[in-house]
Parts: C-alpha cells; structure tokens; sequence
C-alpha cells in the first residue's frame, strides 16, 4: 500500500512537471515606424529559451512581428510579476 | 621647329588638353565628394537600430512607459534622418554648383591665357588689318578705322585689289592695268600695272608709317609713335 501510494506520488509528480504550463517574456519589434513590445507568451513545447524562441517566432511572424529575443522562461508563478509590463501583450501571442 | 618655340596651334592644343585634365579633374573631386557624402551620412535605419539594441541590451526596459519613450526616441530619430536627407540633397546641390563654378573658372583662365599669348604675338606682329573700308567718295581707304587719303588713281588699283581678293583672285600687272584702262589684259604691259602697284604702296606706305611709326607734330616737329622703354640701340 505504502509502495503503491509512492509510485503514485512519483507518477503524479513527473505528469505534473511533464504538463506543467510553461511561459515566456520576449521582446519583439516591427519595422517602419520602429514600433516594439514586451509581451509574455504561453509555450506548449519544450520549457526552454530555445525552444520558446522557434515557438514563438512564427507565431509573431504571423502578426508582422520580428522576436528579438526571449528574455526567460517560468512557470505560472512568474506570471503575476509580469502582467502589469507585459499590458496588452500578456499572453495574446 | 626647334623645342623652344611655340606656335599658335601648339598653344590651342595644349590648352585643350588642359581644359580635358581641368574638367576631368573637377569632376572626378565632384564624384569622389558626392560618393562620401553618400556613404558616411547614417541612413534612416541607423537610428532604429541603436534603440532596437538599447531595448534588446537592457532586460529591465520591459514596462510600457519604458517602451513608448523608447519608439518616440527612434521616431524622432527618423525625423532627424528625414532632415540629414534633405541636407545632404542640399549639400550635393551647392557641390553640384560648386563644379559648374570651377569649370567656368577654369575654362575663363585657359582662354585669359589664350587671349594673353594672343594678344602678345599680335604686338610683335605689328598692324593686323581686321577691317578695310574703301570709301569711294571720300577717296579714303580706313585700315582698322585709320584713314588714308589716296590720289584717284592709287583708289583704283586698291578697289580692283579688293574686289580681286573677295573672289580669291591673283592678279598680274598687265590685267590690272587692262582693268583700269579698260583695254584687254593682252595688250597691256606688265611694267604700268607694276607702276600702278608701286605708287599705291608709296602713298599707303607712307601714310601708315607715318600714322603708326613716325608721327607729325604741327608746328613742332616729328617723333616716333613707340614707347620710350621698348627701344634698344644695339
């Protein structure tokens, strides 16, 4: 029982770190007149800088958007401190 | 022809060649300043640029205030690339006069020189007759505005001459005096045109030395009609 109550907490705890949601804080611009945002942005994929920048990319590119770059990655505890810089970009992308 | 003697179409050929090197040159300096009047301006881009780095180079500029100051900066950015613009296009125009300037000052000096040398073979040369005027009534023959008086028979032998050389024609003694006497050229002598000629010479000859060399004073005497500081007694 006790061993089968572990298992659990070990299976519960890895599919909670493997969908856990991952957000990241990019910068962006558009050209003509020079026009930028700092905007925070859900990431299905991989929780990494790298990842986040090829995730995010195309989806700015869509909206005539060019990333400059992706300034961290966090969890939704990060997210508070965020909103209120991130504005009107807070998670639209 | 030795080295060091120069001629009238050395002098035209030379400047020619001068005024090609002088205009090439100019415009060459035109090119060169209007390319790196092109080239070193910033283009409206630069300032762009600089505030994207700013914004990417600094993790705190993240609040909207923060990034709003940041676009109005490269707005007025590209204002300021609009006005350098707009200067340069006036930078280049002023270059563009500038040349047109040089060039007419070069081509102005090349001819001064031209005109100088000109002028300087015409005072060796002595008179050069640009204009003849035969007035018949008058009896005066105006060689560049001088006149000379001449007897009836010497304004003949001056207007067969000049009527011979408008058409290019060379005349022997016996056709002048065949012209004047209105007998045929073939019984005339050679010897009476040659007379004919001998006294125009005279009475010209005279005159003109006399108006240009050795002057008449009235009442006082004659002198020679040269400056003082060109004679040299050898």
């Amino acid at each position: 029982m006790t061993r089968f109550a572990l298992t659990l907490l070990v299976a519960l705890t890895c599919a909670g770190t493997a969908h856990a949601q991952c957000f990241a804080d990019y910068k962006a611009k558009k050209d003509a007149p020079l026009r930028l945002h700092y905007g925070v942005a859900q990431i299905g994929g991989a929780c990494s800088a790298g990842a986040a920048a090829r995730e995010l990319t195309p989806r700015l590119a869509a909206q005539g958007w060019t990333l400059l770059q992706v300034q961290s990655v966090f969890g939704p505890e990060g997210l508070d401190q965020r909103k209120n810089s991130a504005g009107q970009y807070y998670l639209r992308f | 022809m030795p080295d060091n003697t120069t001629s009238a179409s050395d002098i035209r050929r030379t400047g020619g060649r001068l005024v090609v090197m002088g205009v090439g040159g100019i415009l060459a300096l035109l090119i060169a300043a209007a390319l790196l009047l092109f080239l070193t301006l910033p283009d409206s881009g630069a300032f762009d640029a600089r505030v994207e780095r700013m914004f990417v180079e600094n993790a705190d500029l993240t609040s909207q205030a923060e990034i709003k100051l940041l676009e109005i900066l490269a707005q007025s950015g590209t204002a300021f690339a609009d006005t350098l613009a707009s200067y340069r296009l006036v930078i280049f125009v002023l270059l563009v006069f500038a040349t047109g300037m040089m060039i007419a000052a070069l081509v102005f000096l090349i001819l001064l020189v031209g005109f100088n040398r000109r002028m300087a073979q015409i005072e060796r040369a002595g008179i050069q007759v640009n204009s003849l005027l035969i007035s018949r009534e008058e009896n005066t023959v105006y060689l560049n505005n001088l006149g000379f008086k001449l007897t009836d028979a010497a304004m003949e032998t001056m207007s067969i001459l000049a009527e011979a050389r408008m058409d290019d024609d060379v005349l022997s003694g016996s056709e002048i005096e065949g012209m004047i006497s209105g007998r045929d050229a073939s019984n005339c002598e050679e010897a009476a045109g040659a007379t004919r000629i001998k006294r125009l010479r005279d009475t010209l000859g005279n005159q003109i030395v006399s108006e240009l060399l050795v002057k008449n004073i009235a009442r006082r005497g004659y002198m020679l009609a040269v400056e003082k500081d060109v004679i040299k007694v050898l």
